[in-house]
This record gives structure tokens, C-alpha cells and sequence, in this order.
């Protein structure tokens, strides 16, 4: 029993499975896209957009290929057929809608952007500074405070920070995969990203743009800890910092 | 038969005459000058580059009309096979008629998406587990940038293949509006393609296909071969675009109206004038990074007084725009095929027409995306934003018409619907991965991570590859007058689909993850230890990709000599190249059509879209 291309039966199968599939897809892909933890203010809300994100793309997707797929399964031609489709050449209250719906979608999505990324990026009181260099295949990090430079990056947890950072030969980007943010380092030029780490562990810094010959393996431990621990690193760095300093004073003196 | 009697032999002979010549000529220009060291290999190699590609094109012939006629000797248009030799041997030399510039452009095409393809299986073999198995890190940065440029490579030739050979078939004209412009834009990727793969035999390149300063001022000696082969592809892309424009604009037949060109006319002329109009931009940001390293001028490197971020903007100003070069054609072959197969009309022609040219026009605002890290200043990213975003409103029409298009048709599933259908659903993931892309948020986290290698691959493959493969498949019995082995390509499609989709999801799961692009090795770790699983479905994927698209290649070849007769017009299309014989003759309309109808009228009784003149005498 053949039904016409716009009975309405079609319509309400299709709207079903477009829910379920939605649903189906939203699941599946939170799989197979595994974030690392949320180690960062601001990975909760970068990881809130791409879960808008994923909701939209699981819609969209099954809109467009459950409708595909039906059309595949009920308007295949019959063994034998050899006639024509329907003959329809198009319609302008539909092209309308699915320009103007996907309108306002986009606009939304750039709404959110914009509101999420001024969230992410605005500067906070009580900041720690530290500076960072990259360079070929490394990464250095004076913290001006003490007056020392490490080959580690340690922040104390739930204090915002901002790096300060240039690069000395070639481009480099700065990658936590759990801090969710990344800025690019350029030589002769400082820029900036700021995170606020939450959550106390051991991560690695990773170069995000294309360096040259180890590239792959240009990486720096970061480690997020207590406040008095990080306190007590630091009273640590700077005594060393002077020794080493006294020790090249010193040094000079016997010369 | 002598070897030099093939125009592609006198052209190689050529290239390497004028590359020693070029050498000398710097050599002795130093040794003349005094100049020390009298070897300098980059300045002397650039002008033996420069030499060496004018030599392919006077010695294969692609400039000895116009020579001609500055000194006053006329040359009328040769038409048919060159006489005294066999006739396959028009395919290796200069030649003007369209339909063999056409193959020439699609059979070099399939042969760089081999070599592209090959260095791909090459790393992803490396990268199958983690640890550094058979290749270090210079040959994996070095075949990674090549297979970005090789890829590439393919791609605008393929592209230029499909509209050499359909756009004049499909308007009715006789030729292209220029033919010895058209050989010339043909010819000069062949000296393109070969400095491109010299480039390995000189220290490689480090530096990926954007070569992003001043890590690529600072590469191997490489990088000059891609700098200039690239160059050269940008000529063959203005030239060519050019005369597509002027083809399309200048030369149809009575009664059609650009609303009433076949739809893949219109998508040819949106990507063309982007290519006729952005390429400079590209030709002249690697000049400027050619110049840099050879003459020292400091454009890009801060130490030399110049701004890395420059040669992002003047990079992806064309680059960008140029993706859409790479996908509207193929978005083109969709539009063109699903009607046939539905035995429909195409839903919203004038939708679909217009929002190619939109796609094409909006393509010029986004190009500051690629940079929301770079560390340009921080509100342009708001503008890029939305404008990136808007994109996707063209895009959506074209999906939403092509579900217009199948609903209430009656299908039929031969291996080029198969490759369309396949084609809108890889586009598809490769479209709404863009948005979480686009969106500044989420992009710093995605940024250079290797989900962008995902998105990148699947818009790619669902906008050029995909469709290619659909065209290729589609307008086999026209070129060659045979069909193809139908259970043959039916098997390359149920392996290549299912195994890109893996491929595609594989490689936005490990970005996600934390893995990096263009990494020789990464952390295996990663993902809480999934990650090696993952790369290794990738790998499997893009093996299977490679087996599959041999497959075809065999098809090709075995059913050129055993295919069955495929006859005028298999697919029943209404399209004007189906209504003349194939193979094409070589004057390939009889007479002058004319349009009376529209061209996707399918199942309205008693329509037709053209007229042929009734031959002389046949009344």
C-alpha cells in the first residue's frame, strides 16, 4: 500500500524516531568524545558548551538522517518500476523556515559564545603571575615573586592565575588538556591566558602548535597543590635562587 | 614511435634543461660577480625552480602557439587525434580539446590522491601504537606535511578535471572559452607536482601544510620545492577559473538562462570566483616567506623586525575561502546525481544556487577562526565568531533541499547514489563538528587538537572525495562508453563508508582526549589508556580507505576494456552531455542546442529541458 509523500503518518514516524535517535546519539557520543577531568574553572564552562554543542549535533544529525534513512526505506523503488517521482520543485515556506530556524540557532550559539568566553577570560583579583617562556623543545617559568625560575609549572589550588608568556625562536601554544584553555606563545609578543585551578594533581603542559623536529615532546609537568604546600615550594625555589646567586657571587669574589 | 614524440617526455626533458640551466646561470653569475661562496644552494635552487618550470612548458608545448603568433604565424585549432601517432598519445602531450584536458586533470588527480593517500597510511602506520616504530620525527613531519599538500594537490586537480570536462558538455558548448589557456593551466601542475615531491630529497620540511613563520624561515631547504610548486598550482588555479567564468558566462545556448544551468555550473562558478579572486593571496604570502629565507627580507620573523601573525592573516585569507573551492563542486556532483536517482526535480534549485554563491561570499569573512589561539587581538574573535557560525546557514539549505529532493521519489541505489548518499552523511559530521569549532568557548579547548584533523577530514572527504568518487562512478559510461563492474563498486563503497565514519569519529574521540595534531608520538596514557585503541581503529580505517579507493582503480581499468556497452544515456538523466553519444565524439554536439525547459523536470509528463538542431539533410 503506497501512501503520498506527504501523508501525514510519515511525518509523525519520523518526528519519533528523530526524538529517540537524538536521544541515542547524545549518549553515544558523550562515549565516544571522553574529556579528561575538569582540573580548571574554566573547563566547567567550556565543557558546558560543547555539551550544548553535542545536544544540537545529536539533533541535527538525526533530523537530517533519519529523514535520509526513511526516504531510503519507503520511497525505493519498487523491482519493476520504472516511473517517475513525485513532482514537486520545491517550496518557499520551507526553504524559509530552514533558513531562518538554523538562523537563530547559530545566533544563539554566538550569544553563548560570547557570553562564555567574557566568563572564561575576564581577570580576577589576587592573580598569580608567572611568566612563561617556550622555546624549542622547552618550556621555563620565573615566578616574579620569588625571583626564581623552574622548569615546572606549580599553582596553588583554587587561586586564579595568569601566564604571561613569549615565545623565543618559534610559535608555540600553551595546552592543558584538563585546564580546557590555550593561547598561542609568539615571539616578540607577549599574550595571556588565565585558569583558575580546582582540583589538586599532577598534569602535563603540552605544545599545541607545530614547533618543529620534537614537537611531540615538548611538554612541562604542572602541578596543582595546596596552599601551604605551594608556600612552602616557593620559600624553597627562592632559597635555592639565592644560593645559587650568593654561590655565583661568591664565586666572583674568590676570583 | 620515438619517446620524445610524447609532448610530457619533451617536458621533462625540458624542466631538467632549464633547471642545469638555471644553476649555471647563478653559479656563473656569482663566479663573474666575485660573490663567495659561489655555491649558495636555496638562491641558486629557487632560480633553477623558476628555469626549470618554464622549461616544462616550452618543451612540452604549452606556449609555442602564442609564440607563434607574436611573430605572425597563425594556428588554427588542431581537432582529433595527432596525426601520424596513436591516438592514446594525445592524453601525454598539449592538446585543446576540453574532454582530454579533462581526463588529463582527473587521471592526474587519482594519482596524486594515491601518492597523498599513500604518505597518510605511511604515519598512520607510525602512529598505530605509541613509541616510535619505523619513521623519526623529521620523515613523520616532513610525509605529514606532504600529504597535506599532496591531498591538496589532488583535489583542485580533480576539481579542475570534473569542470573542464562537464561544464562545456553541460551548457552545450563546443569547447572552453580559451583552449590553449586551458592546455597552459593543465600543463604547468605537472612541473608543480614534481618540485612538490623533490622537496623530500632536500631535507624535507618541518613545518606542516600551513608552514606557519618563523618556524618554516628556519626549515630545511625542503620547504623552497613546496613554496614554489604551490605557487605555480595557484597560476593553474586562476587561469583555469578564468576560463570557466568566461565559459559559463559567455557561452550558453539559447534559452539558458543561469537559472536554468545544470546546478553544478553553479557551484564551478562560485568556486571559481573565489579561486579567481583569493589566490593571489596565497601566491603572494609564499613569495613573501620564499623571499624572507632567500633575500632575507624580514616579513614574518620578529627577530628580523617582522610579525609571525601577518602570514596567518595573509595565509588564511585565501586558505579559507579555498576550503569552500575545495567542497562546493563536490557539493555540486551531490545536487547533480540525487535527482537522477530519485526521479525527481532537484528541490529549490534557485536555494541551492544561491546559497553556494553565499557559502563562496561569507568564505571571505571567517578566515580569522583559524587563529581565536593565535594571539591576535581578543575581540576579533567575537566577529570571526559569528560570521563563522553564519555559514552554517547555506549549508543547512543545502542539506534540508537534498532531503526535499529524495522525499516521495523512487530510488534506485546504483554505486554513484551510493557515493552521494555517502557523501551527505560524511559531510554531515564534518559540518556540525564545525560549529563546537567555531564557538571561541569550546575552540580553545578543540584548537590544533587532532578533533580538528576529524572535522578537517570529513568536511574534505564529504565535500570533494566522496562526491569525486560519486562523479567519477557517474560519468565512467560517458567518458569511456562502458560501465563499470556495478558489484565491484558496490563493495568499495559498503568498505570505504562505514570505514571513514569509524576513521572520522576515531579521530575526534583521541582529540578530545588531549591528543595534539601533527605529533610524531603522542602519550599513551592518554584517555585513561584508550587512547592506543583508537589509533589503532584510525589506522585500520585509512587502510581500508586505501584498499578500497585501489579497488576502484582496478574497476576502472578492467571494465575500460571489459565493460559492457553503456549506451547513450544509462542513468536516463536529462542533462544535455547524456543526449549525445558516448563516448563523447570529438566535436561533441552535432549541432547547437537549445534550452526549452527545466533541467531537473523529472516525472512531469511530456517535459524536455533541451532541443538538438535537427542535423543538415535529416529532414
Amino acid at each position: 500500500m503506497h501512501r503520498s509523500s506527504n501523508d501525514r503518518q510519515h511525518f509523525i514516524r519520523v518526528g519519533v524516531l528523530i526524538i529517540i535517535s537524538t536521544i541515542l546519539m547524545t549518549w553515544m557520543l558523550k562515549l565516544a568524545l571522553p574529556l579528561p577531568t575538569k582540573a580548571s574553572a574554566q573547563a566547567f564552562t567550556v565543557d558546558r558548551v560543547l555539551d550544548v554543542h553535542i545536544v544540537l549535533i545529536s539533533f541535527f544529525f538525526s533530523l537530517v538522517v533519519v529523514f535520509m534513512l526513511y526516504s531510503l526505506v519507503v520511497f525505493r523503488r519498487r523491482a519493476g518500476d520504472t516511473g517517475e517521482g513525485e513532482h514537486f520543485e520545491g517550496n518557499t515556506a520551507l526553504e524559509i523556515v530552514w533558513t531562518v530556524v538554523p538562523l537563530i540557532v547559530v545566533l544563539f550559539l554566538g550569544y553563548l559564545g560570547v557570553r562564555t568566553l567574557n566568563t572564561i577570560v575576564a581577570p580576577q583579583p589576587d592573580e598569580i603571575t608567572v611568566d612563561v617562556k617556550g622555546f624549542q623543545w622547552a618550556w621555563t617559568f620565573d615566578y616574579p615573586e620569588g625571583g626564581f625560575t623552574s622548569p615546572e609549572l606549580v599553582l596553588p589550588v583554587n587561586q586564579p592565575a595568569v601566564m604571561e608568556m613569549t615565545a623565543t625562536d618559534v610559535l608555540h601554544s600553551f595546552w592543558v588538556p584538563e585546564f580546557r584553555v590555550k593561547q598561542d606563545l609568539v615571539p616578540g609578543q607577549t599574550t595571556h591566558v588565565r585558569f583558575t585551578p580546582v582540583e589538586v594533581g599532577e598534569y602535563k603542559l603540552r605544545c599545541a602548535e607545530l614547533c618543529g623536529l620534537t614537537h611531540w615532546n615538548m611538554l612541562a609537568t604542572v602541578r596543582v597543590v595546596p596552599q601551604d604546600e605551594y608556600d612552602a615550594w616557593m620559600t624553597e625555589q627562592a632559597a635555592k635562587a639565592d644560593t645559587a646567586v650568593a654561590g655565583v657571587v661568591d664565586e666572583h669574589v674568590s676570583d | 614511435m620515438s619517446l620524445t614524440s610524447l609532448g610530457i617526455i619533451r617536458g621533462f626533458i625540458g624542466q631538467i634543461i632549464g633547471t642545469l640551466a638555471g644553476l649555471a646561470l647563478v653559479i656563473l653569475l656569482r663566479l663573474a660577480l666575485g660573490i663567495a661562496p659561489v655555491w649558495q644552494p636555496e638562491l641558486t635552487w629557487v632560480i633553477a625552480i623558476l628555469t626549470g618550470a618554464v622549461g616544462f612548458l616550452v618543451g612540452v608545448g604549452a606556449v609555442t602557439d602564442w609564440f607563434k603568433w607574436m611573430v605572425g604565424i597563425e594556428t588554427p585549432l588542431h581537432h582529433g587525434p595527432p596525426v601520424g601517432k596513436p591516438a592514446w598519445t594525445r592524453y601525454f602531450s598539449v592538446d585543446y580539446n576540453h574532454k582530454i584536458i579533462g581526463i588529463q586533470y582527473t587521471v592526474t588527480a587519482i594519482v596524486m590522491l594515491c601518492i597523498g593517500g599513500a604518505f597518510a597510511v605511511i604515519f598512520r602506520t607510525e602512529l598505530a601504537r605509541s613509541g616510535f616504530q619505523f619513521l623519526n620525527a623529521n620523515e613523520y613531519n616532513t610525509i605529514l606535511g606532504l600529504h597535506g599538500w599532496a591531498a591538496l594537490f589532488a583535489i583542485f586537480i580533480g576539481i579542475g578535471g570534473l569542470a573542464n570536462y562537464l561544464v562545456p558538455l553541460m551548457i552545450g558548448a563546443d569547447d572552453m572559452a580559451f583552449p590553449r589557456l586551458n592546455a597552459f593551466a593543465y600543463w604547468i601542475n605537472v612541473p608543480a607536482i614534481v618540485y612538490l615531491l623533490m622537496s623530500l630529497f632536500f631535507g624535507g620540511w618541518d613545518a606542516g601544510w600551513t608552514i606557519y613563520p618563523p618556524l618554516s624561515i628556519k626549515a630545511p631547504m625542503g620547504i623552497q620545492f613546496v613554496l614554489l610548486a604551490v605557487f605555480l598550482l595557484g597560476f593553474s588555479s586562476i587561469l583555469g577559473s578564468l576560463n570557466l567564468i568566461a565559459t559559463m558566462l559567455m557561452m550558453r545556448p539559447k534559452g539558458m538562462s543561469l537559472f536554468r544551468m545544470p546546478i553544478f555550473c553553479w557551484a564551478v562558478l562560485s568556486a571559481s570566483l573565489i579561486q579567481l579572486t583569493a589566490t593571489q593571496f596565497i601566491a603572494q604570502v609564499f613569495l613573501m616567506v620564499s623571499f624572507e629565507r632567500t633575500l632575507g627580507m624580514g616579513f614574518f620573523d620578529p627577530a628580523a623586525g617582522g610579525t609571525p601573525i601577518l602570514f596567518q592573516h595573509l595565509f588564511w585569507f585565501y586558505s579559507h575561502p579555498a576550503v569552500y573551492v575545495w567542497v562546493l563542486p563536490g557539493l555540486g556532483v551531490i545536487s547533480e546525481i540525487l535527482p537522477v536517482f530519485a526521479r525527481k526535480p532537484l528541490f529549490g534549485y534557485r536555494w541551492i544556487a544561491l546559497s553556494s554563491l553565499a557559502i563562496a561570499l561569507v568564505g571571505f569573512l571567517v578566515w580569522g577562526h583559524h587563529m581565536f589561539t593565535s594571539g591576535y587581538a581578543p575581540y576579533l574573535r567575537v566577529p570571526f565568531m559569528l560570521a563563522t557560525l553564519l555559514v552554517a546557514v547555506p549549508t543547512g539549505v543545502k542539506f534540508f533541499s537534498w532531503l526535499g529532493t529524495l522525499w516521495g521519489g523512487k530510488l534506485s541505489f546504483e554505486t554513484p547514489m551510493l557515493f552521494t548518499l555517502g557523501a551527505i552523511s560524511v559531510f554531515l559530521i564534518g559540518g556540525l563538528s564545525g560549529p563546537p569549532l567555531a564557538t571561541v568557548t569550546s575552540d580553545l579547548n578543540l584548537h590544533d587538537s587532532y578533533f580538528v584533523v576529524g572535522h578537517f577530514h570529513a568536511t574534505i572527504f564529504g565535500g570533494f572525495t566522496f562526491p569525486f568518487v560519486a562523479a567519477l562512478y557517474f560519468w565512467y559510461p560517458k567518458v569511456t562508453g562502458r560501465m563499470y563492474n556495478e558489484g565491484l563498486g558496490k563493495l568499495h563503497f559498503w568498505i570505504m563508508t562505514p570505514a571513514f565514519w569509524m576513521m572520522s569519529l576515531g579521530q575526534m574521540s583521541v582529540g578530545v582526549m588531549g591528543m595534539r595534531r601533527r605529533i610524531a608520538d603522542y602519550d599513551p596514557l592518554l584517555g585513561n589508556g584508550h587512547i592506543q585503541a583508537v589509533q589503532m581503529v584510525v589506522t585500520l580505517s585509512a587502510f581500508l580507505i586505501a584498499f578500497s579507493i585501489l579497488l576502484m582503480i582496478f574497476n576502472f581499468f578492467h571494465s575500460a576494456e571489459m565493460g559492457r556497452v553503456a549506451g547513450n544515456n544509462p542513468w536516463r538523466s536529462r542533462s544535455p552531455e547524456w543526449q549525445i553519444p558516448s563516448p563523447v565524439p570529438e566535436h561533441s554536439f552535432a549541432n547547437p542546442i537549445q534550452v526549452v525547459g527545466e533541467p531537473y523536470d523529472y516525472g512531469l509528463p511530456g517535459s524536455t529541458y533541451i532541443t538538438m538542431a535537427p542535423v543538415a539533410g535529416d529532414d
